[in-house]
C-alpha cells in the first residue's frame, strides 16, 4: 500500500500535538524539572496553530481521506484552532495553578496534548472507527486529568463517577456502531451510513443503533439525562482542567455530532416518523437548558455552578444541532461561532476560578468571592464581561453566538418554541452569573484578598476578554471564518 | 460634525478614559463631564442641522457589520428622536454636574462616571438605532450600567432593588428579542434577504396570530418600562433605592424607552395588533395615571412620592400616543421631554434634600424656605412644571394628550376607518383630566411641608442646610430655565416633530386600511403607497 504524502501532510497538526505530548512526557521523566515540558508543550501548541492556519490558507476538501476516515474542510480546521486554543490557554493557566497548589506533574501537560490530539480526531472523522478512537483518546486523558489533584478527595470521587459513566457512554458508542455496521451491510463511515440510511431505516436494530450513537455524544455534550458526571468532575478536577474539560470535550463533541447529524439526521430515510427525531431532540434540548439552568440556581460552589452552565448551554447547543438536522440555512457557522465564543468564555472564567483561591483555601463558595471588585477592579470587570457572555448579554461573544444559533432555529417553525423557552431561560441563567457580580461589587470581603500573582493567567485573562468582547463587537472575521470562507475585511 | 456614530462613541471614549486615566479619583468626574459636555455640543450640531420639513430619517450613518447576516451599523434621527437625544445628552450632564450624583456615597466616583457614560452611549444609541440589531444591542446595553448603580451607590435595599430592575428589564427584553428574530426570519421569508433594516421591517405585514404575539412581547418590554400599571412595581424600589444621579436618569431618560419603543416599534410594525389592543392599553395607562397619583398622595418618603407622580406622568404619554393621531402623539413626545426635565429636576431637588438632611421623610421637614431660598424658588419652578401649570413645560403635554384623546373618536372617523374601540375618549379624557388635580394637591402639598411652615425642627436650623452651591445653582438655572422656555414656546419642538409624527400616522393608517381589507392574509410586503388626501394634510400647530 502506498501512502499519498498529501494524505500525511494532512495531518500535520494532529502529529505535532500528539507528538509534542509524548516528547513532552519524556522529558518529564528524564528532567523532573518543571519548566522545560510546558515550555515544549507550549510551543507544540504553537506549532500546531501556525500548521492550522497553512492548511487553512491550502486547497481544502471535503472529499475525506485515509479510506473515508478523515477529513481536513474548513469546519474541522476552525475547531481544530478553537480547540489547541484552549490547550494552549490551559497549558498557561495549569502552571502556575499546579505550583500554586504543589502538584507539579509533568504528565499534566502531556495529558492535556494527548486529550486535545483525541478531539481533534473527534471533529476530523468521518468514520465510526476514527470517531471512537478520538472519543475514547479524549476521555482517558480527561479521567487521568480530573484524578491529577491526588490530595484533594474530590478529585478522586469525580474521576471515578466519570470514568464509570464514561465507559458506559463508550459502551453505547460501540453497540450502536456494531448495529448500524449490521444493518447497513457493513458500512462504518457516513457517507456509507448516509448513504444506506434509506433502505436501513426500516430496521428497527439501525433505528436502535442510531439512536444508541447519539447516547454516547449526548453524554459527552452533558444533555440531561446524562449529565450526573459533570458537577462532580467539574468540582473535583483542578481548576484549569475543569476549564479544560468544560470548553474542549464540549467543543469536539459537539463537532463531532455536527458531522454525525449532518450525514445521518439529514436523511430524509430517516424521518422516523413525522420528524420524530426533531421532536425528541427539541425535547432534550429543552430539559436540558431548563434543568442545567434550575439546578446552578441553587449552588452555592462556584465550580458546580459553572457545571451547571455549562448543561445548560449543552441545551443552547442542542438547539442549534436539531436545526442543523433540518439543513436550516446557516446552522452549521452558527454553531462554530457559538463554540468559539464559549470556549473563550470559559477558559476565563475559569481561569479566574483558578486564580482566586490560594493553596488549603480554594475559595469556591459564592460568599468567599464577596470584595473582590475593590481588591482587585480589573479581574473582577474581566469576571463581569465574561459571565455575562455566558449569560448572553450584548455586547458579547455569548450574545452573538445565541443570537447566530437561534437565528438558524427560528426558519424552522418546529424550533420557534425552543427559541422561546432559551430566551427564557437565559434569564433564569443572569440572575445565578449575577450572583457572582453581586458577591464582587456589592460585599464586604469575608478574607482578606491575596490571590498569587501570575503572568500566565493576566495573559489568559487579557486574551479571553478582548477575544469575547471582539466577537461581540466584530463579529464579521469570525462568521466569514465560520462559514468556510478567508476574511474578506475586517 | 453632525456624525451620529460620534455622539455615540464619545461617551464611550469617555468611559474607558475614566477608567483608565491614570490619576484615578480625583480626575474621574471634571474627564466625565467633559465628555458628557462633548456629547451635549454634538447634540446642539445634530439640532442645529436637522431638517424639520422631513418626516424621515436624517444624518443617517449606514455601515456593514455583519453583511452576511444584514446587520448595519445604521443610525438615523428624525422629529421623534431629536429631542430625546438632547434630553438625554443634557439630563447626562447636568447630573454628572451635580455633586450629590451618587447619593451619600463619595467613594469610586470613578466607577460611577464610567458607567454613567456608558449608559449614555447606550441611551443614545438606543435612540438612534434604525438596525434592530443595533437597536437590540444598545437596549441591553443600558441594563447593565444601571445596575451597577443602584447595586453599588444606592441605599440601603439597594440589592433588592437592583436584582428587580434586571430580572422585570430582562423578561420584556430577552421576549422582544424573541420576537425580533422571529420577525427577522419573517423578513427574510417575505423579502428573500437577511435584513435588520428598520425601513424594510417597518412594511412588513405578519398573519394575525403572530402579529398578536410579536406585538404583545415588544409591548410587555415596553410597558414594563414606561412602566405601566401594573408592571410598575420594580419602580419605586429602583428609584427610591438609586443614588441620586441613577434617580434622575432612570426618570428622565429611560423610562422615556417605553414610549418610545410604542413609537417606534410597535406601532409601525405591527399596525393592526396595536389597533385592537388599544384600548386596553389606553385604560392601563388612564390606570396608572389615577393609581399613580393616588399613591404619591399617600406617600411620606418624598423620593417615593416623585416615584409614584412619575408613573402617573408617563401615563399621560401612553394614552397620548395610543390614541394614534396627530396631536395625541406630539403631546405625548412633548410629555416625554417636560417629563425628562421636570421629575429630573425633582429628583435632584430630593437629592439635595437628602444631602442637607439625611432624611426623607416629609414629616421631618418643615420651614426650609427660610434656610435655602434659592433651591426653594428652584424647587417651586419644577413643582409646578410638574403640577402642569399653564406656561411650564408640564401644561403643553398634558392639554395636548386631553384634548387629542378628546378629539380621538372624531378623527378617526373622518379618516375612513372605525374609531379604536376605545368606549368613550371623552370618558378616558375625563379621568386623565381628574388626575391633574390630584397632582396638583399632592406636589403642592408636599412643597408647602417642605419648605413653608415654621421652622421648628432643630435639624433642620443646622449649618448643613445650607443653600445652593455653585455647581448646584448652574444645575437648576438649567433646569429652571429649560421648564419655562418649553412651557412658553413650545413651537420649536412642536415644529420639529411634527413631520415625522404625520409620516408615522399616514403610514400607520394606510397599513392598517391593507391589514384590515386582507384579514387572513399571509406575511407579505405593504408598502405604503397611495395615502388617502386628508392624512396626506395632516394637522399642524
Amino acid at each position: 500500500m502506498t501512502v499519498d504524502p498529501a494524505q500525511i501532510a494532512a495531518l500535520i497538526p494532529l502529529l505535532v500535538i500528539a507528538g509534542v505530548g509524548c516528547l513532552a512526557l519524556l522529558l518529564d521523566t528524564f528532567n523532573k524539572g518543571r519548566a522545560p515540558a510546558l515550555w515544549l508543550a507550549q510551543l507544540g501548541c504553537l506549532a500546531a496553530l501556525a500548521a492550522v492556519a497553512n492548511q487553512w490558507m491550502g486547497a481544502t476538501s471535503s472529499q475525506p481521506i485515509w479510506a473515508g476516515m478523515w477529513v481536513v474542510d474548513r469546519m474541522a480546521l476552525f475547531l481544530d484552532a478553537v480547540l489547541i486554543a484552549t490547550a494552549l490557554l490551559t497549558l498557561l493557566v495549569a502552571a502556575p495553578f499546579m505550583r500554586e497548589h504543589d502538584f507539579e506533574h509533568g504528565e499534566h501537560h502531556a495529558l492535556v496534548l494527548f486529550a486535545t490530539a483525541g478531539m481533534m480526531t473527534v471533529v476530523h472523522a468521518t468514520h465510526l472507527l476514527s470517531l471512537l478512537i478520538g472519543i475514547e483518546t479524549m476521555s482517558l486523558a480527561a479521567y487521568l486529568l480530573v484524578a491529577s489533584w491526588r490530595r484533594q478527595p474530590a478529585g478522586a470521587e469525580g474521576a471515578l463517577k466519570y470514568l464509570l459513566l464514561g465507559a458506559f457512554a463508550a459502551g453505547f458508542l460501540v453497540y450502536g456502531t456494531a448495529l448500524i455496521y449490521g444493518t447497513t451491510g457493513g458500512e462504518m463511515s457516513y457517507a456509507g451510513i448516509a448513504a444506506r440510511a434509506g433502505r436501513a431505516a426500516g430496521n428497527p436494530l439501525f433505528i436502535v443503533g442510531v439512536y444508541f450513537l447519539l447516547t454516547g455524544m449526548l453524554f459527552k455534550i452533558a444533555a440531561v439525562p446524562f449529565h450526573m458526571w459533570v458537577p462532580d468532575a467539574y468540582e473535583g478536577a483542578p481548576t484549569p482542567v475543569t476549564g479544560f474539560m468544560a470548553a474542549g470535550i464540549k467543543v469536539a463533541a459537539v463537532g463531532g455530532l455536527v458531522r454525525l447529524l449532518g450525514a445521518v439526521f439529514a436523511n430524509p430515510g430517516l424521518a422516523l416518523g413525522h420528524a420524530g427525531w426533531v421532536r425528541l431532540l427539541g425535547g432534550v434540548a429543552f430539559v436540558t437548558m431548563t434543568w442545567g439552568n434550575l439546578a446552578a440556581l441553587r449552588q452555592e460552589n462556584v465550580k458546580r455552578m459553572l457545571a451547571y452552565s455549562s448543561i445548560a448551554h449543552a441545551g443552547y447547543l442542542m438547539i442549534g444541532l436539531v436545526a442543523l438536522g433540518q439543513k436550516v440555512d446557516g446552522a452549521q457557522p452558527a454553531l462554530l461561532v457559538y463554540l468559539a465564543a464559549y470556549a473563550f468564555t470559559t477558559l476565563g472564567v475559569f481561569a479566574v476560578v483558578a486564580w482566586v483561591g490560594r493553596r488549603d483555601d480554594e475559595r469556591v463558595r459564592v460568599r468567599e468571592w464577596a470584595g473582590l471588585a475593590r481588591s482587585r477592579p480589573a479581574v473582577a470587570l474581566a469576571m463581569t464581561v465574561l459571565l455575562l457572555s455566558l449569560a448572553g448579554v450584548p455586547p458579547t461573544g455569548g450574545f452573538f453566538g445565541k443570537f447566530y444559533v437561534f437565528r438558524a432555529a427560528m426558519q424552522s417553525p418546529d424550533l420557534a418554541w425552543l427559541v422561546v423557552a432559551a430566551v427564557l431561560n437565559s434569564l433564569v441563567s443572569v440572575y445565578y452569573y449575577l450572583r457572582i457580580v453581586v458577591a464582587m461589587y456589592f460585599s464586604d470581603p469575608v478574607r482578606p484578598w491575596q490571590p498569587f500573582p501570575s503572568v500566565g493567567i493576566a495573559v489568559v485573562l487579557v486574551v479571553t476578554v478582548v477575544v469575547v468582547l471582539a466577537l461581540g463587537l466584530v463579529p464579521r472575521p469570525v462568521v466569514e471564518l465560520a462559514a468556510g470562507g478567508l476574511i474578506t475585511r475586517w | 460634525m453632525t456624525d451620529l456614530t460620534l455622539i455615540v462613541l464619545v461617551p464611550l471614549i469617555g468611559a474607558i478614559w475614566v477608567m483608565v486615566a491614570p490619576w484615578g479619583e480625583r480626575t474621574s468626574r471634571p474627564i466625565g463631564i467633559i465628555a458628557a459636555l462633548v456629547s451635549l455640543g454634538q447634540s446642539l450640531f445634530i439640532l442645529h442641522d436637522f431638517d424639520k420639513s422631513i418626516g424621515a430619517f436624517q444624518m443617517e450613518v449606514d455601515r456593514p457589520w455583519v453583511p452576511s447576516l444584514g446587520i448595519h451599523f445604521h443610525l438615523g434621527v428624525d422629529g421623534i428622536s431629536l429631542w430625546l437625544v438632547l434630553l438625554t445628552t443634557l439630563m447626562v450632564f447636568l447630573t454628572l454636574l451635580s455633586p450629590q450624583a451618587m447619593g451619600l456615597h463619595k467613594t469610586r466616583s470613578r466607577g460611577f462616571t464610567a458607567a454613567m457614560l456608558v449608559l449614555e452611549a447606550g441611551m443614545l444609541g438606543t435612540f438612534l438605532a434604525i438596525d434592530l440589531f443595533a437597536f437590540y444591542v444598545f437596549w441591553e446595553l443600558m441594563l447593565i450600567p444601571m445596575y451597577f448603580i443602584i447595586g453599588i451607590w444606592g441605599g440601603e435595599r439597594r440589592l433588592y432593588a437592583a436584582i428587580k430592575f434586571v430580572i422585570f428589564t430582562l423578561v420584556g427584553s430577552l421576549l422582544m428579542l424573541a420576537a425580533i428574530l422571529y420577525l427577522y426570519a419573517q423578513v427574510h421569508a417575505v423579502t428573500g434577504q437577511w435584513t435588520f433594516d428598520y425601513a424594510t421591517w417597518a412594511t412588513i405585514t405578519l398573519p394575525r396570530g403572530p402579529e398578536l404575539l410579536c406585538f404583545l412581547a415588544f409591548t410587555l418590554a415596553f410597558m414594563i418600562k414606561v412602566p405601566l400599571v401594573p408592571l410598575h412595581t420594580w419602580l419605586p424600589d429602583a428609584h427610591v433605592e438609586a443614588p441620586t444621579g441613577g434617580s434622575v436618569i432612570l426618570a428622565s431618560v429611560l423610562l422615556k424607552f417605553g414610549a418610545y419603543g410604542f413609537l417606534r416599534f410597535a406601532l409601525p410594525f405591527f399596525p393592526l395588533a396595536a389597533q385592537q389592543t388599544a384600548p386596553i392599553i389606553a385604560w392601563l395607562a388612564v390606570a396608572g395615571i389615577i393609581f399613580g397619583a393616588l399613591m404619591a398622595w399617600v406617600q411620606d418618603d418624598v423620593k417615593k412620592l416623585v416615584a409614584y407622580s412619575s408613573i402617573s406622568h408617563l401615563g399621560f404619554v401612553v394614552l397620548g400616543i395610543l390614541v394614534l393621531s396627530q396631536k395625541g402623539i406630539q403631546g405625548g413626545i412633548f410629555q416625554m421631554l417636560a417629563h425628562g426635565i421636570s421629575t429630573g429636576g425633582l429628583f435632584l431637588a430630593v437629592g439635595i434634600l437628602y444631602d442637607r438632611r439625611h432624611t426623607r421623610r416629609l414629616s421631618d421637614f418643615g420651614g426650609l424656605w427660610k434656610q435655602m431660598p434659592v433651591f426653594g424658588g428652584c424647587f417651586l419652578v419644577l413643582v409646578l412644571a410638574s403640577a402642569g401649570l399653564p406656561g411650564l413645560c408640564g401644561f403643553i403635554g398634558e392639554f395636548l394628550v386631553l384634548s387629542g384623546t378628546f378629539t380621538a373618536g372624531k378623527d378617526w372617523q373622518a379618516s375612513g376607518l372605525a374609531a379604536p374601540m376605545f368606549g368613550h375618549p371623552a370618558l378616558l379624557a375625563g379621568l386623565a383630566a381628574l388626575a391633574v388635580i390630584l397632582a396638583a394637591v399632592y406636589l403642592l402639598t408636599m412643597y408647602q411641608r417642605v419648605m413653608f411652615g415654621p421652622l421648628d425642627k432643630p435639624e433642620n436650623r443646622d449649618p448643613q442646610v445650607r443653600d445652593l452651591g455653585l455647581r448646584e445653582r448652574l444645575v437648576f438655572g438649567v433646569l429652571v430655565l429649560a421648564a419655562l422656555v418649553m412651557g412658553m414656546a413650545p413651537q420649536p419642538i412642536l415644529e420639529r416633530t411634527a413631520a415625522s409624527v404625520q409620516e408615522l400616522t399616514a403610514n400607520y393608517r394606510d397599513r392598517l386600511a391593507e391589514a384590515r381589507a386582507n384579514p387572513i392574509g399571509p406575511a407579505r410586503r405593504v408598502i405604503p403607497g397611495q395615502r388617502p388626501a386628508q392624512a396626506q394634510a395632516g394637522r399642524r400647530f
